[in-house]
Parts: C-alpha cells; structure tokens; sequence
C-alpha cells in the first residue's frame, strides 16, 4: 500500500512537473481590482497593465531607448496639412477571428469620442483637436488632425484598437483585440484570466497564461511574490522592497512638482520663487522618506523624453541664498511674509504627507509664511484645474504628473499655456514657444523643446521642481523580466521569460 | 406574532427610506465624480459629457426624484466607476461578506459558549484564564496587525496557507482566523458573566439538590437561562462583520461588501453606496428579527 502510494505521488509530481515546463503560467498582483476592462480606459495603470498590448495593441508603440516603433501600423507618412496616412500590417487578425484593416481603426478612434460613454484616452489624449479618418484602402488609413499634431503617429500609440464589430454604445467586458492574448475569464473580485492565442501575427509568448488578482495591501502584494503565490507586484511601497534579489526600482514616469500660481502676490516676483527653489533639501529626501534612485528634476517631464533638456542643474539647496533673495524682494516692498497657502493632495504617493510635512517645515526655516492643508483628490483638483477658487491668496499646489508618452506635448501646454487646464502662469512668451514646438518635427521640434524647458527653469521659475520619481516592484527569481518606466502603464507579458 | 412582524416591517421600511433620503443628498454634498472618474489631464469638455451623461448635471431634487422613480421599478442604476449594475455589485460583494460573517460567527458562538461557561462554572481555574487571555488579546489586538503578522508566519515563513484571495478553502483561514479574536473575546466574557449569575440562581441550587450532573446543569439549566444577553451581542458583533468586515477584507484581497462601499465612497459612486446600504440595511433587519423570534424561542414569558 505504501508502495502504491508513493508511486501514485511520484507519478502526480512527474505530471506537475512536466505540466509546468510546458504551461508556463505567470500570476501579477495589481493594486487595485479593475473597474472595467474597456481597452478605451487603458490609461488607467491597472488596465492597461492587463490589457494593452496583451489583449489590444495599437498602431505605434512607444519603446523606451528605441523611440516609436511600427505596432499594427507598418509604417506611416506625413501627407500634409495635418494628415498623417498609416500602412496596416496584413494577415493580422482578431481573437473573434475576424480580419483587422482599416475599418477596425476608424472605428476604434469614434468610438473613442463617443457621446455615450466617456473614454479616459480620447479625454487625455484627444482634447482640443478634431480627428477625421479616410479609409483609403483595407490596409491603409489617412488620420487627419485639426489643428495639426506633428506627434500624430505617437498619438496612436495610445488608441487600443478594437473589431469594428464591438459595441459602439457602451463599455465591452469581453475585450477583443490582435494581441498575442486572448481575453478569457474575469472573475470579479478575484482574478482576471488571459491565455497566449495560437494565431497571433508576432512571435509566440513564451508566457502562455497569466492570471491577474488584486490585493490593495503593498505588504500582501510583497508577500504574494515572496510566498511564491504571485510573479510580479508592479507597485510594491519602498518599505515593502527588501529584497535586493528581487526588488526593482524603475523610473515611474511620474515628476512631482509644487505649482505656484504666479499671478498673486508674493509668487508673482521671480526672487520670491527663486527663494522657493533654493529652500529645498531636495536631496535629503532620496533614501530616507523618498526611494533610492529618486531623480532631483529641472522639468515636467521625465529625462527620457524627447525635448527634456539636459544641461539645466536643479537648484542647489541653498537656504543663505534663499533668504537673501527674499529680503531684497523685501525692501523692494513685496510682500514676503503674506501667507501661502500649500496645497497636498493625500495619498498621491507613498509618504507624501511627511514629504509635504518636510517641505512646509524647509520653507519656513528661510522666512516665508506658508501653511499646509493636505486634502483628498476632488477637494486638490479643484485647486489644481481651472476654474481655481477665487480670493484664496497665494497658493502652491503639490501635484504629481504623469508622461510616459515620451513627447512634452502631453504635459507643457496644460501646465504652463495660458489656457493649459493647470497652469499657473500667464506667459505670452511661453505661449508662443509651446506653440512653436508643438508645431515642430524631428531636431527642431527637439531643440524647441529644450527652449522651453529652460525658460520654464531659468527665467521664469514656474514651479518649485522636486522629483522624478522611481517605482518599486518585485520580480520572481524566476523570471527574466525588468521592470522598465512602461511598466507604470503596460505590462507585456511577450517580454517576460522564464531563466 | 402577525401583528409584530407587520409593525417591525413598516418601522423598518419607513427608516430605510430615512437612511435613502439621507445617504442620497450626504453622498451628493462631498463632490462631484467627475474629478475622480476622469485624469487630470482630461479636457474640459470632456467633464462636462461626463457630467451630461451621468445625469449629473440636473439639479439635485430632479436627481432624486429620477432615483426614486428607476428604485420603485427595483432599478438601483449602474455603478459608474465599474460599468456593471450597481445590484450586482453589491449582492456579489455581499454573498462573500456573508459567508465570512456566518462561518466566523458560528465558530465564535460554539466556542465562546463552551469556553466561557466552563469559566463560569469553575471561576480562576484554567478556563477561567483562557478565557481572559483571549479577552484581552480581542480587545488589544488591531485587526490589520494580527492580519500583517499571521501573513508573515503562516505563509511567508511557515509555507502552511495562502497569504490571501479565494479559492480554495485554506483560503479562509486566516480572514476568519483574524475576524474571530475580537467578538470571540467579547462574546466570552458576556457568556461568564451571565453564566456566574445563572449558576447561582435558586433554579440550580435545586438541581444540584436533586443530584443532577454538572454538564446538564452548565449546558441545560443554566445556559438557556444565560443566552438571553448573549445573543443580543452576538447580533451586535454579526452585525459588525455584515456592515463591513473593511480591513481584513482588504488585506487579504476579499472581495466582500465592505471594501467595495468603502472604495464606492472614496469614489463618489452613488448608485452602488445606495445599493451596499439597502441590502445591509435590510440584512440587518432580517437579523434583528430573527434575534427577537429567538428571544420568544428562549424564553417563554416573551410574547409578541
């Protein structure tokens, strides 16, 4: 009997053993479990963690080091006037098994601007620009951007492209797409379940399956990954990461920044947010509140993207300095001592209240007369976009912003354009330099940006910079996966392999 | 009995419509969803269809009266955040809860009723301090530490149970695990309270004098007589885990009722708050129902 039990074991362990080299599932554990899994909602992480590029891929693809790479799109060209025309590649199809052209991309981008639902990517991405489309044959399309947008190919790397047969009505919960993974099962509450497809156009995942659960808890997620019940965390807190085997910290493509709004006083004098700038002991936060690798930043945007200019340093903490400049803002009759408001937005990253905390506690060590309020997001965003309250004095906004899309466009004419949603400046010099460099292509567009970004910096000192921040995850000693700033917004499972 | 249930059904209906009223407007005063639903970054144009779909965009009484109008025809709308009926969330998220309240609940009455009369019976003996042991770890302990440190042991070091989730039924051992100490501790100390006063009533003096054993006069005379006040807690602390067992829910990835209206009220979705505190308002008041038909059950001198 105990013979025959030890082979019915033996033969059990051969059987898993030889299931796993042939099945080779990877589990993730998300932050939070997925409100929706609408390929339209995918700037949301977690969404597009699951489905962009597994389940929905998209005309271009934005590859950190590489630049904008062909995707579902082979090539493309600027046919002018604001129109861009997109070769499709051929003999790609859908899960459903129907045929992808160029019908399938028309239709994906109305339905983005949809009057029923409203789309987290059209309303990010889309904004202030009309887009029309020509079908000019099954595999090829002509986008038409009114005004111009000489980024419309990288804007394509956000529209996750969908069959022309899906609901133009409402949100799908069967995602569909041409990706390497098919959308099998989603088990509210407990997992999401993906399977590699058979007949997918790209080369085959060496992932075959992957589940997708949720656990809000960092220490869980650590733990999950440690007990060997999960394979990656994308988003571990710093003080769950101490593992150095399998911990990573990566660029997040987040930058923290405090927003001055330079039309009140005392902000609206330049030695006054200079003073703001030099106050800060930026570097006193990387290591101790703030993870290892944390970046002291000069721009909006992460250094990684086109544009981001290199040669501005970050003002050195100089608190000597920073007071001298207040007393001869001072005794030219500025009001240094009105009191400034300090706006935080709670939970925005991990330990901001003690960061917010630190930072009140470093400006009123050189003089000024600031006072913080941490609020909740709906309460911040109503400091933070426009319309802005009326009669509330001075105010610095914490904020963090999100540009993993490689372009500053995304960021700096909401930030810092006269009309931008959340700019505190007014800057008709600035104005004409975002559109010059919105408007421009390949080194120029480069260079202007980097124009910009100095001005911003040097001359007019528009924000207190802080921080590019840095993300943490934790990586089963199984995988060869890195973790890289994408990883903030997809999570490919093509790119994983098993060492 | 007709009678009562009719008088506590109408009681009850007239204070959920109370609590709808109330929860409607409270919810609506802390802010438009739209800043929450849509990225920073979303245009302004954008907002307003958000708003113009989703209603939000009517004045607040034109609002309420749509709800009433859609909840009389049993239509608690969609949630907005999850795109799914805002029922289905809730009764989904409830069904977990309630399992975890009931599975708890019955190990923690079994065995604080056990526990605690034998503390009664024999006061400062070994029971006696078992029982004020876990006492004491129920009301010290917070939940989430207990949670934490259980994880660390039991899965990370120990390998013996999954750190979290659902499927299988070592799953549910440390969310019940955590979930017992509290009431357990509670409900023991209610129980040898009311025990030590039985166990001197005339009642069990008499049937000491007749001879009977110690069991029967613990477990028969004695504790029916006792059950009285603990089943008002027992209740009380069923209550408590049907209103939202939040933390261990979220630390060990529970899908459960009371996460899903904490993150519906962090989210301003309306429909589903509304919804979460209808159906456990009224799980509540099939408790409470039952608490009282089990009080007549008990004792016979109650009548409805």
């Amino acid at each position: 009997m105990t013979y025959r039990t030890g082979r019915l074991v033996a033969a059990l362990l051969a059987s898993t053993i030889a299931g796993q080299a042939f099945a080779q599932d990877v589990t993730v554990v998300l932050s939070e479990e997925l409100n929706t899994v609408e390929p339209c909602m995918a700037t949301q992480s977690n969404v597009g963690r699951v489905l962009l590029q597994n389940i929905s891929e998209t005309l271009t693809e934005l590859v950190p080091g590489e630049g904008l790479q062909p995707r579902l799109a082979t090539d493309w060209e600027d046919m002018g006037n604001g129109t861009w025309r997109f070769h499709l590649r051929e003999g790609v199809s859908f899960s459903d098994g129907t045929a992808f052209d160029a019908e399938d991309v028309k239709f994906s981008l109305e339905r983005n601007l949809s009057d029923k639902f409203v789309c987290e990517t059209g309303a990010k991405y889309y904004g202030g620009m009309t887009l029309t489309t020509n079908v000019v044959d099954e595999n090829t399309i002509e986008i038409t951007s009114d005004p111009a947008q000489p980024i419309l190919p990288l804007l394509m790397s956000t529209l996750a492209v969908l069959p022309s047969e899906t609901d133009p009505d409402a949100f799908t919960d069967a995602p569909v797409g041409t990706g390497p993974y098919t959308f099998d099962e989603y088990a509210r509450g407990q997992h999401i379940k993906l399977s590699a497809r058979d007949d997918y156009w790209g080369e085959a995942p060496e992932v075959t399956s992957a589940t997708y659960v949720f656990r809000s808890e960092s220490a869980v997620r650590a733990a999950m990954v440690a007990a060997g019940e999960a394979d990656i965390a994308p988003n571990i807190a710093l003080q769950d990461a101490t593992d150095k085997g399998t911990d990573y910290a990566y660029p997040n493509s987040e930058t923290v920044y405090m927003r001055l709004d330079l039309s009140a006083a005392p902000l609206n004098d330049v030695r006054v947010r200079q003073a703001l700038n030099y106050a800060v002991d930026k570097e006193a936060f990387v290591g101790t509140i703030l993870a290892d690798g944390t970046l002291l930043s000069t721009g909006m945007t992460p250094p990684s993207t086109i544009g981001y200019n290199h040669d501005l340093d970050p003002y050195p903490f100089d608190p000597d300095k920073a007071k001298g400049l207040l007393e001869a803002a001072q005794s030219d009759g500025v009001d240094v001592g009105a009191e400034i408001t300090v706006i935080g937005r709670l939970e925005n990253f991990a330990n901001v209240v003690e960061t917010m905390e630190a930072l009140t506690s470093m400006w009123q060590d050189v003089g000024f007369n600031v006072k913080l309020q941490m609020v909740e997001v709906a309460e911040w965003n109503k400091y933070y976009s426009k319309p802005f309250p009326e009669d509330i004095g001075p105010t610095m906004v914490q904020a963090m912003h999100d540009n993993a899309n490689g372009d500053p466009v995304f960021s700096m004419f909401n930030k810092y354009a006269s009309d931008g949603v959340q700019s505190g400046t007014a800057d008709p010099q600035l104005d004409e330099m975002i559109t010059k460099a919105t408007g421009a292509s390949g080194d120029a567009r480069e260079a202007l940006w980097e124009e910009v970004f100095a001005y911003v910096h040097d001359d007019l000192v528009a924000d207190v910079f802080l921080w590019h921040m840095v993300g943490m995850s934790r990586v089963n000693e199984r995988l060869d996966f890195t973790p890289s700033i994408r990883t903030n917004s997809e999570l490919q499972l093509s790119q994983i392999s098993f060492k | 009995m007709q009678s009562f249930l009719g008088k506590r059904a109408v009681a009850s209906a007239i204070s959920l419509v109370g609590l709808i009223i109330l929860v409607f407007f409270l919810s609506r005063l802390t802010g438009d969803p739209t800043d929450l639903y849509l990225p920073v970054d979303a245009s302004l144009e954008s907002r307003e269809r958000f708003r113009e779909i989703n209603g939000l965009n009517d004045p607040l009484l034109i609002q309420f009266v749509h709800y009433m109008g859609d909840l009389l025809r049993f239509d608690f709308g969609d949630s907005i955040r999850r795109s799914e009926p805002a029922l289905e969330a809730v009764l989904r998220g409830f069904g977990w809860t309630l399992q975890l309240a009931v599975i708890t609940m019955s190990l923690v009455t079994v065995s604080a009723i056990v526990l605690g009369s034998l503390a009664a019976f024999h006061v400062g003996g070994i029971f006696d301090r078992i029982a004020t042991f876990f006492s004491l770890i129920g009301a010290s302990a917070p939940d989430f530490w207990v949670a934490i440190v259980a994880i660390v042991i039991f899965s990370v070091g120990l390998g013996w149970l999954p750190t979290s989730g659902t499927g299988t039924p070592w799953h549910w051992v440390l969310p019940v695990a955590v979930l017992f100490i509290r009431p357990f501790g509670l409900i023991l100390q209610v129980v040898r309270g009311a025990m030590i006063t039985a166990l001197h009533a005339p009642y069990v003096k008499t049937a000491r004098a007749k001879g009977v054993r110690n069991r029967p006069i613990i477990f028969v005379h004695a504790l029916r007589n006792a059950l009285l006040p603990v089943i008002t807690v027992i209740g009380d602390q069923t209550t408590a885990i049907l209103n939202g067992a939040v933390v261990v829910e979220t630390i060990f990835g529970f899908p459960g009722i009371g996460k899903l209206m904490i993150d519906s009220i962090l989210q301003r979705d309306f429909n589903v708050i509304l919804a979460a505190i209808m159906v456990t308002a009224f799980a509540i008041f099939l408790l409470n129902l039952l608490i009282d038909i089990l009080y007549a059950v008990l004792d016979p001198r109650i009548r409805y």
